[in-house]
């Protein structure tokens, strides 16, 4: 018999949000369903296997990471190979979320600096409801799929050498580095903002969902939609 | 002479940049004079010889040239650049080569570690057992020397023989060639002959002639004498070669500022967990009961 224990029954919660999010379990709220946690983990995994294979690649302050996979010559068989299936996670994960992602009139702006620095300050932008998605997050979203791009075009020319000008390799080489440049130190930041600064978040990304209290705090336009109730009410 | 010329003056992606050796050991240098090149090919033979290199598949393009350029397993070239001078057909040779540059390019671009040398004679020489066959040197040599095999996925071209120049032997190529319009010995002892025979060609006619040892790469360890100086792409070398500057954007600009910025990320995000701590309620500092946790 494959059925769970009877004494001990899957929790509702994490069973709800095998399939469904945006829904209401008990007193948490389903954030992200199994599937968009699977692919975002699959970003995150190719993601960190590009990083360690290519930056012994970048520069030989950071050779020894190429011994965790045999050496330079390994990463750089399987840098390309990482890359591609980076991108191919990214793409899904573009089109997952794609429909939650499209800028609300009042977060085209200042978003790129004024915004993210008040944000980082932790001050709420009042007569603003913050929704599923704050205008941050919307635009690491359109960044990251941007950058993907980015890298793949340019390490497709990496790839297989002597198949394109000099010049044409030379600009290659450098988009392909300020690409990653920009990738490592927003991720530095992605992964900061969704554990430490903000308790709570990660969990979404495991359990897939998220508390009440959380839910209010960061995103009450999306618990407004969620539970039908007034973020405001404590 | 031992193995003292392997000493090696720098290496690639070395942390710490150039490798200075403490033998004083003289440049050597190949001097090709190209005004007495008759295009026997006998210096591509030995070439492929010396090196264990297999035959390599000719091809017909309209030419008297072996191959259209210089190829894995090919790498010394004899080019038989065509030029009409008064009606009359003039063939200007070049030996097409590695040129053993003093700034090698492809050094500057190589990733790996040892993969590309430049020994104290100044022999430019790919490493076969650290290369990664990711053809950045293709990119950084400004004059298109080194090719990628397919099967070894490793890069090749010219070593200048250092099997040979380290226990005293002068390259094949020099030993074939039967007109003496090849050279080999130190440095300065090649410039000087060169320029002797630039002397005697200016007074024979020919205003043009000089010695071709561009100094946007700190000079080469093979030096070639042309009678039409004034138009090297004449012969299909560039007229000022170096570095190229996206490589050395690259490598010397984006590379340690990249650096800067992503030490400086993950110190920022550690600077801002102790100025600003965690994400409160309504600005308010995060306290117990007040943190958005269940």
């Amino acid at each position: 018999m494959s059925a769970a224990n009877p004494s001990r029954p899957i929790d509702p919660a994490v069973l709800a949000a095998r399939e469904r999010e945006d829904i209401l379990v008990g007193d948490e709220i389903v954030r992200h369903k199994l599937s968009s946690r699977v692919i975002h983990w699959l970003v995150a995994v190719t993601f960190f296997v590009c990083l360690f294979t290519g930056m012994p690649i970048w520069t030989p302050v950071f050779g020894w990471m190429a011994q965790f996979f045999g050496g330079l010559s390994v990463c750089r068989v399987l840098h390309p190979w990482s890359g591609l299936a980076f991108f191919l996670a990214s793409a899904i994960m573009f089109f997952d979320w794609l429909s939650d992602m499209i800028f609300a009139p009042h977060e085209r702006k200042g978003w790129w600096g004024p915004k993210l620095i008040h944000y980082m300050k932790w001050e709420i932008e009042e007569g603003e409801e913050v929704g599923k998605y704050n205008g941050g997050q919307k635009l690491f979203f359109w960044s990251v799929a941007l950058g993907a791009l980015g890298v793949l075009v340019t390490g497709l020319l990496m790839w297989f050498p002597g198949k394109a000008g000099s010049l044409v390799m030379q600009l290659a080489y450098i988009l392909h580095d300020v690409t990653f440049i920009l990738f490592a130190v927003a991720v530095v930041f992605h992964i900061y903002l969704g554990t430490s600064a903000e308790p709570g978040t990660f969990r979404s990304m495991t359990r897939g969902t998220v508390t009440r209290k959380w839910s209010k705090l960061h995103h009450p336009g999306w618990y407004r939609k969620v539970t039908g109730e007034d973020p405001r009410r404590r | 002479m031992s193995t003292q010329n392997l000493e090696i003056r720098r290496s690639s992606a070395s942390v710490l940049g150039g490798l200075s050796g403490m033998r004083h050991v003289p440049r050597v240098a190949k001097y090709i004079d190209t005004t007495t090149c008759i295009g026997c090919k006998a210096c591509e033979v030995a070439c492929q010889e010396w090196n264990d290199l297999p035959n390599v598949q000719t091809q017909q393009f309209g030419s008297y040239q072996t191959l259209p350029t210089l190829h894995a397993e090919f790498w010394n070239l004899i080019r038989f650049s065509e030029r009409d001078f008064d009606g009359g057909l003039v063939w200007l040779m070049r030996k097409d080569q590695c040129m053993h540059c003093d700034e090698p390019g492809c050094l500057v671009a190589c990733p790996s570690p040892g993969a590309i040398v430049q020994y104290a004679n100044g022999i430019v020489d790919v490493n076969p057992e650290q290369c990664i066959g990711c053809g950045y040197c293709q990119t950084g040599c400004p004059f298109d020397v080194p090719r990628f095999h397919p099967t070894t996925t490793k890069m090749a071209k010219c070593t200048l023989c250092v099997d040979r120049v380290e226990v005293g032997l002068e390259p094949a190529c020099i030993k074939a060639c039967p007109t003496g319009c090849l050279h080999f010995g130190t440095k300065n002892d090649m410039v000087a002959l060169a320029q002797q025979r630039v002397a005697q060609l200016q007074a024979n006619g020919s205003k043009q002639a000089a010695l071709y040892d561009p100094a946007g790469v700190g000079g080469t360890s093979v030096i070639t004498v042309l009678a039409h100086s004034d138009h090297p792409e004449w012969y299909g070398l560039p007229k000022d070669p170096h570095v190229p500057w996206g490589v050395k954007l690259w490598k010397k600009v984006v590379r340690p500022l990249g650096g800067i910025a992503i030490l400086g990320a993950v110190i920022g995000a550690f600077g801002h967990y102790m100025n600003h701590g965690r994400k409160g309620v309504r600005g308010v500092a995060a306290e117990d009961g007040n943190l958005p946790e269940a």
